[in-house]
């Protein structure tokens, strides 16, 4: 009888496979992501060195000596003090600073606990102050992050209609016209947030968190302000990560230096990211809840070696609850985090997590 | 041509998004084929066709929704060809929306699209929906499914609400229920007694016709 190995499937479930069983599914992950993604396949010791990944018997795999990676973080310390993360009663100061000297980050962030743009923008001058406090008693550099989520933009919480109610009523062009109008509003309050965080708050930089979480629109006004934030602050450290791998096209005509937006895959996103003048990109590969650990991280590996092989700039690629190959699980499981992480360092060349 | 030939181009005419297409595709298949098989061997697939090509990011929701007005316009003009009843909506009605403390909208408005794109009669009634809007709502339409998405892990627990809502309101028997949203599974859904589960919105429409049109 076949040995069988301790995995999961991609909702969390404990579940044994033999060898043949998890290759068979990390070649059909690989294919999947060639056949949606028009990517590269892995090559066969890259497709053995996964093999080798999922099926250690170790409960926790690491890599090796020298091929450490970078870590940021994106969410502030919402993770620690919320009741949906840890619970750890503390503030935002002391949660940033537990992230600096006890989880040993190298790239801090301050956020609010709304972690949108556009619920901070009066709020602005207390986070300002709140940066300012941190940047007294931290050393790693320290973002100022939030999401664009432009979804608050439209009907009820925003100004603009909403273009699914009109898309629905068949009023397309009108749902377009919303869409840019909403987007001109978001690209505007982000650099004007950042901005004064920049002077105010003394801020080493900004994240942009989940781009694209409400569409190509979202994207496209990221870009944007990125852009303008880049002409003004020079030497910002501004990070980019996506909300899911793909732009989903809610719009389906926004072009951000001559190229429509909707639809690109993390090696083409990353081309845009880098033009409007980020420093670090972060690519997302969603798990698919109904396929097997193995299938799901051959797929995100696949996505994301090659996005990391098209960029210039450091790939800080997203894992955690439902991204990475990382199964969608509130506490995903440590045997599926290291496993997932060392794939994405030593055969999807990621330069940070 | 042959009937395949036909509905090839029936179904191409329906990619292509292009009201005008549709009309002409129609037009000339009626000469050949029964009303009922042009909607269901020649436009329907078309319309599967562009969902799958939206589901690989190769087409957009204006084109979903574009291909969704063309192929309305399609079955219009066949109207006058069918037998009373013939070729209106009878894939199932489905209350669609978002648990109460969740303001995800998005994704949730996606797959009510998608849906009423692919014939089922829609009722999205938006999202932060408290559980008696669903009932009423539910009642009030004569829903044969309700569609529930949570997309946090705080407000997941609401679908298990409404579900037992529905059952101490005698209506479960008479509904079958999906949920969606990033941080539900199979396993949830099997959990809390859901019918179905559904992880982006084309399985969305997959799944309500298992469920409501076997």
């Amino acid at each position: 009888m076949a040995t069988e190995y301790i995995t999961r499937m991609g909702d969390g479930r404990k579940v044994t496979m033999t060898k043949e069983e998890i290759r068979a599914d990390i070649e059909t992950g690989i294919g999947e992501a060639v056949d949606a993604a028009e990517v590269p396949e892995l090559s066969g010791d890259e497709i053995d060195h996964l093999l080798e990944i999922v099926a250690s018997k170790e409960k926790l795999v690491t890599v090796e000596h020298g091929k450490e990676v970078v870590l940021s973080l994106d969410g502030g310390s919402i993770s620690i003090e919320s009741e949906h993360g840890s619970g750890i009663p503390c503030g935002r100061i002391n949660g940033v600073v537990m992230e600096e000297r006890a989880y040993c980050l190298d790239v801090l962030e301050l956020a609010h606990m709304d972690y949108s743009y556009k619920p901070v923008k009066p709020l602005t001058a207390v986070e300002c102050q709140t940066m300012r406090q941190l940047q007294e008693i931290t050393t790693t550099p320290l973002l100022y992050g939030a999401m664009p989520n432009m979804g608050l933009y439209y009907t009820p919480d925003g100004p603009y209609e909403n273009p699914g109610d009109l898309m629905k009523a068949f009023k397309i062009q009108e749902a377009q016209d919303s869409i840019e109008k909403s987007a001109e509003h978001l690209t505007r309050d982000m650099i004007w947030i950042l901005q004064k965080m920049m002077k105010n708050g003394g801020a080493d930089g900004a994240n942009f968190d989940t781009m694209a979480a409400a569409g190509d629109g979202d994207f496209y006004s990221a870009l944007n302000a990125i852009e303008a934030l880049r002409k003004e602050y020079p030497e910002m450290y501004i990070e980019a990560g996506m909300a899911s791998e793909t732009v989903l096209g809610i719009h389906g005509e926004l072009k951000y230096d001559g190229v429509n937006v909707a639809g690109l895959w993390p090696h083409k996103q990353v081309e845009l990211v880098e033009k409007a003048g980020a420093n670090v990109f972060g690519p997302v590969c969603n798990t698919n809840t109904t396929y097997s650990f193995a299938w799901n991280l051959a797929r995100a590996v696949t996505v994301v070696k090659a996005c990391s092989e098209n960029a210039t700039i450091p790939i800080h690629v997203n894992m955690g609850n439902g991204v990475g190959g990382i199964p969608m699980f509130e506490v995903p499981s440590t045997d599926t985090i290291s496993r997932a992480d060392k794939a994405m360092i030593e055969i999807a060349n990621v330069d940070g997590i | 041509m042959d009937k395949e030939q036909i509905f090839a181009e029936l179904a191409d005419s329906i990619v292509s998004c292009k009201k005008e297409n549709v009309l002409d595709a129609v037009e000339k298949a009626k000469v050949e084929l029964e009303p009922s098989e042009i909607i269901e061997m020649g436009l329907a697939p078309g319309m599967s066709k562009v969902g799958t090509l939206f589901e690989k990011g190769k087409l957009f929701l204006p084109h979903v929704m574009m291909a969704a007005d063309a192929m309305n316009a399609g079955v219009d003009s066949l109207k006058d060809l069918m037998p009373d009843n013939d070729g209106e909506s009878s894939m199932g009605v489905i209350v669609n929306g978002t648990v109460e403390g969740d303001v995800h909208d998005i994704g949730k408005s996606i797959v009510s699209t998608m849906l009423q794109s692919a014939g089922f009669e829609v009722y999205d009634v938006g999202r932060d929906v408290p559980i008696q809007v669903f009932i009423d709502k539910v009642r009030e339409v004569g829903a044969t499914m309700v569609g529930l998405s949570a997309l946090m892990t705080t407000t997941l627990m609401g679908q298990k609400d409404v579900i037992l809502k529905l059952e101490e309101e005698g209506l479960r028997e008479s509904v079958k229920v999906m949920v969606g949203g990033s941080p539900a599974t199979q396993v949830w859904a099997d959990k809390i007694g859901a019918d179905c589960y559904a992880e982006n919105a084309s399985e969305a429409v997959k799944k309500a016709k298992e469920l409501l049109c076997a």
